[in-house]
Formats: C-alpha cells, sequence, structure tokens
C-alpha cells in the first residue's frame, strides 16, 4: 500500500502535511510520520561518514542519526539556523532524524491534489520523492521517510559517491 | 463465560512470551537436573523438579494452544511420572530419551518464539519421539537392554554421532537467536528489594531535583545540592548496575549437557565442575563471552583431554576434569576454563607457527615459552591435527581474544604439558559506562577508553622536528628504546584542512589494543571522564572507527573512538613485533614475579616540622583499597572521646590522621580524606584517612619485602620508591595477591 492510500483509509479525503522548506523548495511530510520537530540543535559531524549524514544528535537519552536534505538534494551545506525532524522507529522501522532549513507549519491538503512522481525525472530524485501536491503557490514534493533511512540511503548505492563528486565539481 | 474477560491478542501475545522465557528457564533447569540425575540415579527430588518442569509446560501451553508441544509434554509427563512413582529405574537410555525431550520442547519453544506458531512440519518427528517415550514408559528398555536391538527398534539410537551434530545445529540456532534478541534476552529477573531501593534513590533524585529548581543562582547551598545530585546518581548508577548482574551461573548452565554430549562423541570420560556461580556479570557481557566460553570448553574436551586409555597410561585418574571457575578481581570478572588434560606442548605450537608462515625459525628459537603459547591467539592459527566437528570450524583462538576483546576483555592461555590448560578471561562488569580521556582533534571532541590508553606525551612544536622521524612516508617517534607509529587522528579522519597544516603543540596518546601499539597524535587533552557509551546507528558503525557515542558535560555529543580499529585503518600492523612488546611485558613481569602491577594513590605525608620540602615522603596506598577521595570541610568534623569522627553517607566512620594534618588547619579549611576499606575480621568497615594532599594516581608494583625495606611494604611507582602505607593493606590481602601472582 502506498503512503498516500493509507493516510487516505485513515482519514478520508484530507491529509495533514508538515510543510518545510530546504533551499528554495518546498517539500511536505505526513505529521501522522512525525514524532517531534527540534529546534536548532547543531549535529555533532561525523568523520568519514556519508555525506547525507549530517552527524548526530543526542535525543531522550539515544543519539540519533541525522540525514541531512540538503546534501540529498545536492544543495551547498549552510550554517546557521535549521530544524531536525525525528521518525518514529515504530512506524518506520528506523530512528532517525531529518534535518531541513525549517519548517512552515501544518497544512490540510486534499489527496486528490497529489500526482505521481513525472517519468522524467532523475534516478536520485525518483529515489526519494513520493509525488507532489499541486498548490496555489506551487508544487510541493510529498517525502516518505521511509524512503530516506540512513540504511536504505545506503543500500541503493545512488548517494553514496557524493562526497567524491562534490570534490571533483570543486577541483 | 463472560465475553469481557476473554483476553485480546495482545494480551495473548505478552503472556506468550512470558510464557516463553519462563519456560527456556525450565529447560534451563531440567538440562541441570538430567545430567545430576545421570550421576545420581535415586534423587527423588530431581525427579520431581523435572516433572514439574514438563508440568509447567503441558498446562500452560494448553492454556495458549500450542497442541503440538502440549501434545510432547503431555508425553513427557506421562514418562516422568512412571519414573517420579518408582515403576522405572534410571537408565542410559531413559536419560537420553528425556534429553531428546528437552530438545524437541525447545525446539518447538524456539520455533514459537521466531515463528510465532508452532508448526507442523516436524509433526512426524514428534511422533516418532512421543512413540519414544511412550515405549520407555512401558518400559521397553530393560536397564541390560543390548543396543543393537535398539538401535533397529526405533529410529533414535544412542547419542551417535550424527545426534550430536543435530544438537550442535540445534546450538548454532540457539545462538542466532540469542543475537536477534529472543524473549530470554528481553526479560530479567529481578529482586523486589533491588527495585524498591532503586525507587527510593530516584525519589532522594526527584527531591534534590526540585531543591535545585527552587534555588536561586548564587546561593550557598548550591554547591552542597549539586554534591548531593553526585552522590544520589552515583548510588542509582550503582544499583542499576547491579541489577543488570546477572550471576555467571546462567552461562554455566548449559555445559554439563553440552561436555556429556561432546564426551561421547569424542571417546573421553569428562566431568565438569564449577566454581564461583554466583559471580556477577552485567547481562550484555554475560551474552558476549557465552559463544567464547562455549569455545573454550569445547577446546579443552576436543584437544585438553585425553582419552581415558591414555590418561591411565599417564597415572592420572580416566575421568578428566574441566572447571570453570569465576571470580571478581579489581574491577573485573575473571573467568577461567581449566583443564587437567595434556596441555599445549610449544615445540607444536611453534612448529605449526613456522609452517603457516606465522614465524621464521629465528625468531621462534628466540622465543620463550610463554610467548609461544600466545601464539594460539593470533589469526589463521589452529594446532588441531585434525579438524574435527568439534573444533576445527574455522574458528580459532583468535576469534575467542577478538570477541572478548570487543567487550573490553582481555584473554590469557597458561598451559604445562602433561598437567593442563588454563583458558582465562577478563571482562569488565559493565559496558555501559567506562572511563575514557576526551581529546580534541580537528576541532572535535572523541572519547578515547582508558583500558587502550598506555601514557600520554606532551610535545612542544619546537621539539617535533626532533623527536618525528620518517621511514618512508611513516612518521614514527622514539619513544624511550623503541619506534612508535605515528597516527594524525585529524588526518586519518579527513578533518585537516591540508597534508601538513602548521601545528601548536600537541599530545601522543600511546594506545595498545588488539597487539597493535600506536602514538595517536591529537591536538589537546580534556578531563578524563567516565562516560555512557550510547550505541551508534548501523550506518555510522559501518565506518568502523566509532564504537559509539557519549554526550558530554556540556551536552555536546563526542565519538567514541575504537582504538583497534582506528590502527587498523591507519595500517598499523598486528605484527610479530607486536607480540615482542607483550612478551617484553610479561617478560618484565616475570622477571619481577613477586611483584603486582596496581594502580596506586599517591599522597604526601610527614609531619611539617621536618624541613619542608626537603624531606616530604611520598606514600602510596593501592587504589583497590581507597573508595573515595573526599574534600572535607573541618567544620563535619566532629570529636569522639579525643578521636576524630566523621559522618560519612549516614555512617560513623573513625578519621586516622597520623601526620596531624588536621591539628595545623585553621577551622575553616577543609582537609583531605580518603575513604578507606579495611578488612577487619570476617568484614570490611570504612576508615578515613586524613592525608595532607593528594598527588597522583598512577600504576605501580608492590615490592617484594627484603632487607632493604626494613619491614615496610615497599611500591615501585615511575621508578620510584614509595612507602605503601601499612595500615590498609592487611596482611592476608597482600598474601592473596602474592599467591595469585604465584599462579599466573
Amino acid at each position: 500500500m502506498t503512503l498516500a492510500a493509507e493516510m487516505a483509509a485513515d482519514i478520508g479525503d484530507t491529509v495533514s502535511i508538515c510543510s518545510l522548506r530546504v533551499g528554495t523548495g518546498l517539500y511536505g511530510i505526513a505529521t501522522s510520520q512525525i514524532r517531534e520537530v527540534l529546534g536548532t540543535t547543531v549535529p555533532q559531524s561525523v568523520p568519514l561518514a556519508p555525506e547525507y549524514i549530517a552527524g548526530v544528535v543526542p535525543y531522550r537519552g539515544k543519539v540519533l542519526t541525522a540525514v541531512s536534505l540538503r546534501a540529498l538534494l545536492r544543495l551547498e551545506r549552510k550554517s546557521g539556523s535549521n530544524c531536525i525532524l525525528v521518525f518514529d522507529g515504530e512506524l518506520i522501522d528506523e530512528h532517525f532524524g531529518l534535518i531541513v532549513d525549517g519548517v512552515n507549519g501544518v497544512i490540510a491538503l486534499h489527496k486528490d491534489t497529489l500526482r505521481a512522481n513525472p517519468s522524467g525525472l532523475d534516478a536520485r530524485s525518483m529515489e526519494m520523492f513520493d509525488g507532489a501536491y499541486q498548490l496555489p503557490s506551487g508544487l510541493m514534493v510529498q517525502l516518505d521517510p521511509r524512503k530516506l533511512r540512513p540504511s536504505r540511503l545506503a543500500e541503493s548505492g545512488l548517494f553514496a559517491r557524493l562526497k567524491q563528486e562534490r570534490q571533483g565539481e570543486a577541483r | 463465560m463472560d465475553r469481557g474477560r476473554k483476553p485480546d491478542k495482545g494480551e495473548v501475545e505478552d503472556l506468550t512470551k512470558e510464557f516463553i522465557a519462563e519456560s527456556h528457564e525450565g529447560l534451563e533447569r531440567m538440562d541441570l537436573c538430567l545430567t545430576e540425575l545421570e550421576k545420581r540415579p535415586d534423587d527423588g527430588e530431581l525427579v520431581r523438579e523435572i516433572f514439574r518442569t514438563v508440568h509447567t509446560i503441558k498446562g500452560t501451553t494448553g492454556f495458549l494452544g500450542f497442541r503440538r508441544l502440549e501434545k510432547l509434554a503431555h508425553a513427557g509427563e506421562g514418562l516422568l511420572g512412571a519414573l517420579r512413582d518408582g515403576k522405572l529405574a534410571v537408565t542410559t537410555e531413559l536419560i537420553n530419551g528425556l534429553l531428546q525431550l528437552m530438545d524437541g520442547l525447545r525446539t518447538i519453544l524456539q520455533r514459537i518464539e521466531s515463528a510465532g506458531t508452532e508448526g507442523k512440519l516436524l509433526a512426524e518427528d514428534d511422533g516418532e519421539l512421543i512413540a519414544h517415550l511412550e515405549e520407555l514408559k512401558a518400559g521397553a528398555f530393560p536397564a541390560s537392554g543390548d543396543t543393537a536391538s535398539q538401535n533397529r527398534d526405533v529410529g533414535h539410537p544412542n547419542p551417535s554421532s550424527e545426534q550430536v551434530v543435530k544438537q550442535t545445529d540445534c546450538e548454532t540456532v540457539d545462538s542466532k537467536a540469542l543475537t536477534s534478541s529472543s524473549a530470554r534476552d528481553k526479560t530479567l529477573r529481578i529482586d523486589v528489594e533491588v527495585l524498591n531501593r532503586m525507587m527510593n534513590q530516584v525519589g532522594e533524585l526527584v527531591l534534590t531535583r526540585n531543591q535545585i529548581l527552587l534555588c536561586r543562582p548564587g546561593e550557598d547551598s548550591f554547591p552542597e545540592l549539586a554534591r548531593r545530585l553526585d552522590s544520589v546518581t552515583s548510588e542509582l548508577r550503582e544499583s542499576v548496575m547491579r541489577a543488570r548482574m546477572q550471576p555467571v551461573g546462567h552461562i554455566f548452565s548449559k555445559f554439563p549437557r553440552m561436555v556429556r554430549d561432546l564426551a561421547v562423541t569424542c571417546g573421553r570420560r569428562v566431568r565438569i565442575e564449577f566454581e564461583g556461580e554466583e559471580t556477577g556479570l552485567d547481562k550484555s557481557l554475560l551474552e558476549a563471552v557465552r559463544d567464547p566460553l562455549t569455545h573454550a570448553v569445547r577446546n579443552a574436551i576436543d584437544h585438553g583431554i585425553e582419552s581415558p586409555a591414555e590418561r591411565v597410561k599417564q597415572g592420572k585418574p580416566a575421568v578428566g576434569v574441566v572447571r570453570l571457575r569465576a571470580f571478581h578481581q579489581s574491577g573485573s570478572v575473571v573467568i577461567e576454563v581449566i583443564d587437567d588434560g595434556a596441555g599445549i606442548s610449544t615445540a607444536c605450537v611453534l612448529a605449526k607457527a613456522i609452517e603457516r608462515g606465522l614465524l621464521t625459525t629465528e625468531q621462534a628459537a628466540a622465543m620463550s615459552e610463554r610467548e609461544a603459547l600466545q601464539m594460539v591467539f593470533v589469526a589463521g592459527f589452529s594446532t588441531a591435527k585434525q579438524l574435527t566437528r568439534i573444533s576445527g570450524r574455522g574458528i580459532g583462538m583468535d576469534v575467542v581474544r577478538t570477541n572478548v576483546e570487543k567487550v573490553g576483555g582481555s584473554v590469557e592461555l597458561i598451559s604445562h604439558l602433561g598437567i593442563g590448560t588454563t583458558i582465562r578471561m577478563r571482562v569488565p562488569l559493565t559496558l555501559a559506562i567506562i572511563p575514557a580521556l576526551v581529546v580534541q582533534s580537528g576541532g572535535q571532541s572523541f572519547a578515547l577508553p582508558q583500558k587502550s590508553l598506555v601514557e600520554l606525551v606532551y610535545m612542544p612544536r619546537h621539539e617535533m622536528a626532533q623527536t618525528v622521524e620518517r621511514i618512508g612516508t611513516t612518521e614514527l617517534y622514539r619513544l624511550r628504546e623503541g619506534l612508535l607509529p605515528l597516527v594524525w587522528l585529524d588526518r586519518l579522519l579527513g578533518l585537516a584542512e591540508n597534508e601538513d597544516p602548521v601545528r601548536a603543540d600537541f599530545y601522543i596518546a600511546v594506545v595498545e589494543s588488539e597487539a597493535r601499539r600506536f602514538g595517536l597524535v591529537v591536538d589537546d587533552l580534556k578531563a578524563p571522564q567516565e562516560i555512557v557509551v550510547k550505541p551508534l546507528s548501523a550506518e555510522l558503525r559501518e565506518i568502523g572507527v566509532f564504537s559509539g557515542a557519549t554526550v558530554l558535560g556540556n551536552g555536546t555529543l563526542a565519538l567514541i573512538l575504537d582504538v583497534a580499529a582506528t590502527g587498523a585503518r591507519a595500517g598499523v600492523r598486528q605484527a610479530t613485533d607486536a607480540i615482542a612488546l607483550v612478551s617484553a611485558a610479561q617478560a618484565q613481569a616475570e622477571s619481577t614475579h613477586v611483584e603486582i602491577e596496581s594502580l596506586m594513590v599517591i599522597y604526601e605525608s610527614g609531619k611539617r616540622g621536618i624541613a619542608e620540602g626537603a624531606n616530604q615522603e611520598q606514600m602510596a596506598m593501592p587504589l583497590s583499597s581507597v573508595e573515595r577521595i573526599e574534600s572535607i570541610p573541618l567544620r563535619q568534623i566532629e570529636y569522639a572521646g579525643g578521636r576524630a569522627v566523621l559522618q560519612y553517607r549516614g555512617e560513623l566512620i573513625p578519621l586516622e590522621d597520623e601526620d596531624e594534618v588536621l591539628r595545623e588547619k585553621s577551622a575553616d579549611a577543609s582537609a583531605n580524606v580518603l575513604i578507606c576499606l579495611r578488612a577487619e575480621g570476617h568484614g570490611t568497615r570504612r576508615v578515613g584517612m586524613v592525608v595532607r594532599r593528594v598527588l597522583d594516581v598512577s600504576a605501580g608494583r608492590l615490592l617484594a619485602p627484603d632487607a632493604a625495606s626494613c619491614g615496610q611494604q615497599l611500591a615501585m611507582v615511575n621508578e620510584r620508591v614509595k612507602t605503601v602505607h601499612p595500615v590498609v593493606l592487611p596482611h592476608e590481602n597482600s598474601a592473596q595477591q602474592l599467591a595469585l601472582v604465584g599462579v599466573a
């Protein structure tokens, strides 16, 4: 069952989406999947880790691995304020955080406005995105936390070489 | 029946989990009882105990609806009932039958645990087993039945090799189930008393917190509150740690059965003995030593104990003894597997090592007996003449060592040809909290476990050019006589801006782990701390260099370095010179065989009357006898009958002030007090020792008393002689320590 179908079954026709900002883009994640939004915590970076892992943050007596959405979208690293979304280990098998630039708020959207990923999308985006909502102001790309789990990102191999590529670009 | 009271799905699941945990425990007891029963066939209590276990399983399983399990348990119960009523005699066949019953029950339990259902695949096997049990019950096998006919009659002969293979398979399933956190792993039995104590301490913690919340900044009571918080926290930590402690006996319990089966397969006669089963060890560590211990016991029987004929020829009793011994020693738990078998021939070991290309002939010739023995721990080494099913499965002693070292322990091998072999494993009491040194490199903090830290060297920048030398691309530091490969932590972790940054002063942390010894270069040292180890997610563990993370005092995270892996990543070889290092340390230990390396608290002593500075004597006290070092305001010290006493944690302890420090101090000063444990009669009591100044804590050796020591106990600390305080070191204690060294 897809994520959208699951939610439609739960809450009738509308879904509650947490809207996020990363760079200039707008992204959304179903609120039912988010456990907590942490304010401006600076993650401790882990040397030698894949670049999409921004670091680790202490969270309720545990060490939480934080995935950087900026790095996944191949945006430049940004210093300054950010937010960390914590995902529940019970819902999506893995306990991890996602670092975004900011959280706009929660909006209710009609599930009919969700469109599937367009066919021309590159492999990496196909891997990450889960369709998009058509908002009056533009598109909001839906993310499925299950697709952003560190273990899955590692398995897919699509994101592993990010660092070297970037180094190549820098030169 | 009232529909509302019918247990829902979740409830049934909970019940099942509980049932599985209980049944496993029951079966473990049954295991022990069965091997005991074989030795003492007339013990009715043992039979009743086994009966109860099977009966309980049958009863509960009927309720939960596991028909297959119930059927098997029912058959077993019938047989045991007949045995209990004295209708049957205990025979080897009967014991075998009951062991099969136990295996059968266990297999179904495991299936229920992993799949949630009892499965139907093996139903026919059950039928056979049940029929076999029925036959046993009917007395089809008189005690003197001939084996051939039994083999023909049923598909279950005596434990032949084939069956043992089955059982070992079963064991591997067992260990797999253990790693994937089975119900047995998830539950823990705790004494209500312990739980109550913990609750009290939590209450205390809450009260202290409330007071701290009410406290205004700058208030006088704040330091006092902080201290209270500190003591409550450490007490609570200790209670929780104690609650996690499990008697080592839990993992010993499966050995009688294993030994019995192995002995049959290998054609040996072996008796297993236990000592110190009640020794407590953290649950997670207990699981970690389970496999290495199993391996060691297997080795002892397969390679250690000789065949009965051989033993008799050598003038030993036909029955070999494998002894498992556990005890506490200076903050760690020691588990020994001792056999009285053939021992290990160093000549064989060396020949093998040369054959495998691990040593050159010259190296081998230069090796001492002790060094040669340690070769069995080197990867790719196995002395088994032929690979047997039991031991030669590609797991060598190197795996035993790796596994034990993974949890911060160490393994040692002691062997005397013809007399026997001892494998000694030393593991820390707990894993969750370890002492570590926080270091700074490339702008980040890292925690370095004290366990692998040997020493620290400060390196001013201007000396670097002279002291750091190069051979090829390897940088080396000349540390006393040897050359130490250097690993720049920031460079290794890719934190350095460029390859050769301009450096300020730096530090070399000399570390050693898994026979790799190197100097880790870091920018700065921070305070040594007791850190709480938190696991990292799988992707970060995969990097290999970090074993976990910890939250520092300021709330930030620091990664914990895995020293062995860091060395491996940097390409530090685990070469034979590492063995040479080990052997050098051992040679030193051997040459001074009555000395013991232990941590000492060094403090200043001597009366002030004596010319200051010139004759300040430094005294040493073994750290093991010092519980805490406290700074006590003089106001808190009271006098009773002319003697100084101190109220310390709800206890009144006498203070000893040999150097009359208290008299010199003004009333508002505070004194350093070493809270010591002194053996008295059968127990210990606390004593406070007032000292002028605590100088250091460092490793030292107690020296053997001789003419020069003038009847004083002396210790060598940092190449200097210190007098050991005589009062706190009771004679029987030191005698014991000396005796231990003698054994080693």
